[in-house]
């Protein structure tokens, strides 16, 4: 019973930083209406700072992009070799600094962050829907992930302690005393909290405008400002609870910004409203982890599968189930806009070019460029599914990569262990993710938005733990074997020497059997854009309750979107595991969706053409081995651009890369006519069709619009005419 | 005495794209009372708006004590100049205390709430109750004692008897005059109770469909009520139409009064 | 004549507060009744509860036989369609897409058919809803990028492009200026035309006594008049509630 009791306290301690970030993510929500899935990022972001500080009395500069390693770049072109400096990594501030003087430069950064966080991202986007603000958020939280990493490497990192951490002996067990110091620490600030919402003024306009803000503002509340001081104050409270809990969680990238998700749980329980709740639901996670941790050691009757590991997910499951939608709303009028779903029409000849163009590269180019090709088509196809669920249908689903790591597994097992043949084995394993896909959207059926991420994210994190990890039960540890896939005697595995073989892995067979894959998949979701499950599922995506009224059935429309999304993601996660003949479940981590999501929402998530765009934006793509040779190599600042350009996307062009580009061929080349015409003398302004056809102009204009129609006379006057 | 307090001119504003409101220019001067008419949909509602600064002015200018009301960004300049608006669900935070409604009033520095206790003593037994369970007389009086709070320059209240018992608006209209008379504060009340409504103004407009349609002392508007019954009922509209009612001159002049 | 729609002593409550508060009427085969009442009477919680979108007790009965329980998409299945006061269109797929998922009622067999190609498209009636309104040539613009008034009315159009028998309309008038309204009116006597029954929620009055055949007045729970628009015209209890002159036994 002691050990129970002690494996509890000692949970306190991850307990400790759940219930912190709660604190946090309510702050901000109760402040400005936005889930910051990149809080725990925050507070991984300053630990690091502090123990920069500590050690070597280091200042870290955020990775800035270089203009002068790109001029560096350029001259390299025309053999010319310079030298141009380059940013420095870090700032030497002098000795290694005291911990109180590191404490006060880590928490300035947290504060600095939270505010920029709210100044140049949420604030412009206040107005936008949901899906922009949850997409901005993934965008921050990849962004200083991976900030860190590229200062850092991902190694972990030993974080001195502030607490002291002598035994203390409760009830005949001996737990380090700093759980106690971090529990009284989290408990006074929640009271601290708690007492500045319900007592001073500066709480109670903060509560009145969480309520509605345009009641506030009638009152001279700027709600603007209330929500700068309150991200602030999370900003703080975040580096607060890294700093003091890190040498009990261990810090490393990756695991303080996920702590977010058991963090979220409990903020969900909370309504993202109570503070005490959010806290003791945090505290119960954390000791309840612990708990499960013990028992499944201790008690044989209880599966090792790494139960605590699954604890978020069911909370999270649970709050939302029970409650439904589950976030109060602000009472402010939204008037932003989901991307625009322009429509991608077949046009054979220009398909059939590029289709050859392709095989060609595929069957002549290079090793790397056939490599980047495949990698570029096969990211394409991941981004498909998001392009249905999220572009089409406008649910969130952050857990892609994890629903195509469990095909490729599926496919190992069938094709390799069990002997499927070639068309069979990759099916199934794709209707298997379809199957997971769809348990995944059944949340859907009740929440949107943030909610929707949330568990889709508690989801992708599980099945990673679940399945995917060393002791999961896929067993991810070990590299997987697929047997190269063949029809009617025809290898076109990645090591298959039919057609051009060069001995390289992947083979150009390999190659040309993903572009047809990729063929396949790209005309079959245009069609989905024209027909009729298509536009229902942009109706629902429009308004879901005027799609109800006008007869859609909902939760099919839901479904059916969730299904062939994870269809298709299943489809990229057989390729993926075709690529090389073996792989390592460790790819398909929980990280990886979120990369995919930003890369498919970067290349435009409501185009079909997006997805190309989307493709070659993945590690090791055409696109990205284009700028490697041309400028310099990405490495590590991968992840961190698509984290960056990910936020400007949803800032400034929510439709991404393809409609960027549309509208830019369409101002080019309606330039080029027009010089044409001036040089042949000929006075025609008239548009040619194509213009039109490469991107139509939206008509919506700012400001006021002529309102009646001129038509209303025409129609009226023919009316008497009529009659 | 008559010192502009709000000048309108030209005004179009409305939501999204589009106006609601076109071409209205109107004023209030301090001690006036002054009601805002017209059927729902008119637009009586979004020029309250545009007068906080909450809905977009498309164009034309609003100038109150001597300032253009701002863009929407910075609306709530608007309310720390002294202009009190009572919107029509009367901008009450349910899940914050009476007390700390009143607290939330405007240009009160010292938090000294006392005052709307005794415009309203009813309040006081309720000071700890959420604004959320007060009936609908009671949050009718913490939104004007919030207002009145504030020491206006120019008060606004959108339909003060929608919702509400008529015992109860018969004894808080007066209340606006009050406020008139006795602070000089300039009133302007929306209201779809046209007769109560002109028995407390000096001046009134009528809005129809986002359009100005007449204007006038109110002892005038009430002596040729169907003036406003016209603008309410859209004779216009009939007189347009001659294919659907049979004479509509004969229907302008039936419409109204009998 | 029957009643296509009818409805018994519906009410709908929220808590404590009762949104809509025992309403019966009756909806006639081919006729366009007017609902008026004031502000807060419950016109638009009436709609939303005959058609699926919130609970309510009573009774309500369409086209013979009940809704109770019915979620929304099959009650406009059944052929009752409705349109939204802040309009709710899909705003970013043409107004012929528009059309299209509503003239639809999409089975998964159908949708598979559609995929490929091979089934008989919605077309025919789409094109005739259009013709009739007027709407051809804004067919392939996008909502978002219409004028007030056209948005409203493909908000009309998309309400009666399935088989519908009746429509609710609340509030297609607000937001519109004179033209735009006079506009509309004539379309709506073009629906009755084409066989449909209407019920109209407006605040507009010119409008409802325009183009009602027949008008039901509640104020706050009771039916206070019913009759032909110049009798609700005439009527005293109606000009008191409605527009507060001297407001009843004064």
């Amino acid at each position: 019973m002691e050990t129970y009791l002690q494996f509890m306290l000692l949970g306190l301690g991850s307990g400790v930083i759940f219930a912190g970030l709660a604190l946090g993510l309510v702050l901000t929500y109760r402040a400005s209406g936005v889930v910051n899935f990149a809080h725990g990022a925050i507070a991984m972001y300053s630990t690091y700072i502090f123990s920069s500080l500590v050690d070597d009395g280091q200042y870290p500069i955020p990775p800035l992009p270089n203009l002068l390693s790109m001029i560096e770049a350029v001259l390299g072109w025309f053999g010319i070799q310079v030298d141009l400096p380059d940013i420095p990594p870090f700032v030497q501030l002098g000795d290694p600094w005291s911990w109180p003087m590191a404490l006060i430069g880590a928490l300035a950064t947290a504060g600095l962050l939270g505010f920029l966080f709210h100044y140049l991202v949420f604030r412009p986007l206040r107005y936008q829907p949901p899906l922009s603000k949850v997409v901005a958020s993934v965008g921050l939280m990849l962004m200083l992930q991976a900030a860190i990493v590229v200062r850092f490497s991902n190694r972990p990192r030993n974080v001195a302690g502030l607490l002291p951490q002598d035994g203390v002996d409760v009830l005949g067990t001996t737990v380090p005393a700093d759980r106690f110091y971090l529990l009284a620490a989290i408990l006074v600030a929640t009271a601290l909290l708690y007492l500045v919402f319900q007592r001073t003024k500066f709480g109670i306009k903060t509560r009145a405008a969480a309520e509605n803000e345009q009641f506030a503002t009638l009152l001279g509340i700027s709600a603007d400002r209330i929500a700068a001081v309150n991200w602030i104050l999370a900003g703080i409270l975040a580096g607060l609870v890294g700093i003091l809990a890190a040498p009990i969680t261990g810090l490393n990238p990756l695991n303080m910004t996920l702590f977010i998700i058991p963090a979220l749980g409990a903020a969900l329980v909370a309504r993202f409203q109570s503070f005490w709740i959010a806290v003791w639901v945090g505290l119960a996670i954390g000791a309840g982890q612990s708990l499960l941790q013990i028992m499944e050691i201790r008690l044989p009757w209880i599966p090792d599968i790494n139960l605590s590991q699954g604890l978020p997910l069911v909370v999270i499951a649970v709050a939302m189930m029970a409650r439904g939608q589950v976030l109060p709303s602000r009472g402010a009028i939204e008037r932003g806009r989901l991307p625009m779903a322009l429509p991608t029409r077949i046009r054979p000849r220009l398909m059939t070019f590029w289709i050859l163009f392709a095989a060609a590269i595929l069957i002549w180019a290079p090793f790397v460029w056939r490599q980047a090709t495949i990698n570029t088509l096969i990211g394409a196809v991941l981004a498909l599914s998001l392009i249905v669920v999220t572009g089409f249908s406008g649910h969130i689903s952050l857990a892609q990569l994890s629903l195509a790591g469990i095909a490729a597994f599926m496919l190992s097992s069938l094709a390799t262990d069990a002997g499927w043949p070639f068309p069979l084995a990759p099916i199934f394993a794709a209707l298997v993710a379809t199957g997971f896909g769809i348990v995944i959207g059944v949340p859907a059926l009740r929440v949107r938005g943030a909610s929707l991420a949330i568990i889709t994210l508690a989801a992708g994190v599980a099945i990673e733990v679940f399945l995917f990890k060393s002791d999961g039960w896929f067993a991810g540890d070990s590299t997987r074997h697929v047997a190269d896939p063949s029809l009617f005697g025809i290898e076109f595995g990645p090591n298959s020497p039919f057609f051009f073989g060069d001995g390289k892995v992947p083979s150009p067979a390999f190659g040309l059997f993903v572009l047809f894959m990729f063929t396949l998949a790209f005309v079959a979701v245009i069609r989905l854009r024209q027909s009729m499950l298509g536009e229902q599922m942009l109706a629902l995506r429009a308004n879901e309750r005027a799609a109800a009224a006008a007869g859609v059935n909902v939760t099919s429309i839901k479904l059916a979107a969730f299904g062939i999304a994870s269809f298709l993601a299943g489809i990229g996660g057989t390729l993926t595991a075709y690529k090389f003949g073996t792989f390592n479940m460790a790819s398909f981590g929980v990280l990886g969706s979120l990369s995919v999501f930003a890369f498919s929402y970067l290349g435009g998530i409501a185009t079909v053409s997006g997805s190309l765009y989307a493709g070659s934006l993945f590690p090791e793509s055409i696109g990205t081995l284009a700028f490697e040779k041309l400028f310099f190599p990405l490495g590590r600042y991968e992840a961190y651009l698509a984290g960056l350009f990910l936020i400007v996307t949803t800032l400034v062009q929510p439709e991404g890369i393809d409609v960027f580009d549309r509208r830019e061929r369409r101002r080019i080349g309606w330039g080029f006519v027009l010089l044409w015409r001036k040089a042949t003398g000929n006075p025609d302004r008239t548009k040619p069709d194509w213009v039109e056809r490469i991107y139509p102009e939206p008509k919506h204009k700012k400001g006021m619009r002529p309102s009646p129609p001129a038509t209303v006379d025409a129609a009226t006057t023919h009316e008497d005419g009529g009659s | 005495m008559s010192e502009r307090v709000l000048t309108i001119e030209e005004m179009a504003a409305g939501y999204d794209n589009v106006a609601v409101v076109r071409d209205v220019t109107m004023h209030v001067d301090r001690g006036e009372v002054v009601a805002l008419l017209g059927p729902n949909g008119a637009g009586k509602t979004t020029t309250l708006g545009a007068i906080s600064g909450i809905v977009r002015l498309f164009g034309g200018s609003i100038n109150i004590l001597g300032q253009d009301v701002p863009k929407l960004r910075s609306a709530y300049l608007v309310g720390q100049w002294g202009v009190v608006h009572v919107p029509e669900k009367r901008g009450l935070f349910f899940q914050l205390t009476v007390e700390e409604n009143l607290k939330l009033a405007p240009r009160l520095e010292s938090g000294n709430t006392d005052e709307a206790y005794e415009l309203f003593p009813a309040l006081k037994a309720l000071r700890n109750r959420m604004a959320g369970t007060l009936s609908g007389g009671e949050q009718q009086m913490l939104a004007l004692g919030r207002g009145l709070l504030a020491q206006p320059d120019l008060l606004m209240v959108d339909e003060m008897s929608l919702g509400l018992a008529p015992v109860i608006y018969e004894e808080l209209m007066p209340l606006v005059r009050k406020v008139a008379d006795e602070t000089n504060a300039a009133v302007l009340l929306v209201e779809q109770h046209t007769d109560l409504a002109l028995a407390q103004a000096d001046r009134a407009y009528v809005l129809s469909h986002g359009d100005l349609v007449l204007q006038g002392k109110a002892s005038d508007l009430l002596r040729d009520r169907h003036l406003i019954d016209e603008a309410y009922l859209g004779a216009e509209a009939l007189d347009q139409d001659p294919a659907v009612a049979g004479s509509p001159a004969a229907d302008e002049a039936e419409a109204p009064g009998e | 004549m029957k009643p296509v729609l009818h409805t018994e002593d519906l009410t709908v409550a929220f808590g404590g507060v009762k949104a809509c508060n025992g309403i019966s009427l009756d909806v006639y085969e081919g006729e366009l009744l007017g609902l008026i009442g004031p502000n807060g009477a419950g016109k638009t919680t009436f709609i939303n509860a005959v058609t699926g979108f919130v609970p309510w007790s009573g009774e309500v009965q369409f086209d013979g036989s009940s809704l109770k329980g019915l979620p929304p998409h099959r009650i406009a299945h059944r052929g009752l369609s409705r349109t939204w006061q802040s309009l709710e269109l899909f705003g970013d797929i043409s107004v012929r897409a528009n059309l299209e998922v509503a003239a639809t009622k999409l089975t998964p067999m159908m949708a598979i058919r559609d995929y490929f190609g091979s089934s008989e498209r919605v077309a025919e009636r789409v094109d005739e809803t259009l013709a009739v309104l007027e709407m051809e040539d804004i067919v392939d613009e996008r909502p978002d990028d219409l004028s007030m008034g056209y948005r409203k009315l493909v908000g009309v159009a998309r309400a009666l492009v399935a088989q519908t028998k009746l429509v609710l309309l609340d509030e297609p008038a607000a937001g519109l200026d004179r033209n735009e309204t006079t506009w509309l009116a004539e379309r709506l006597r073009q629906v009755i035309d084409f066989g449909i029954s209407v019920l109209l929620v407006d605040h507009d009055m010119g409008l409802v006594l325009n183009v009602s055949d027949r008008i039901h007045v509640i104020d706050f729970g009771k039916t206070i008049a019913i009759g032909s628009p110049s009798e609700i015209r005439d009527n005293e209890a109606v000009i008191g509630a409605y527009l507060g002159a001297g407001g009843g036994d004064e």
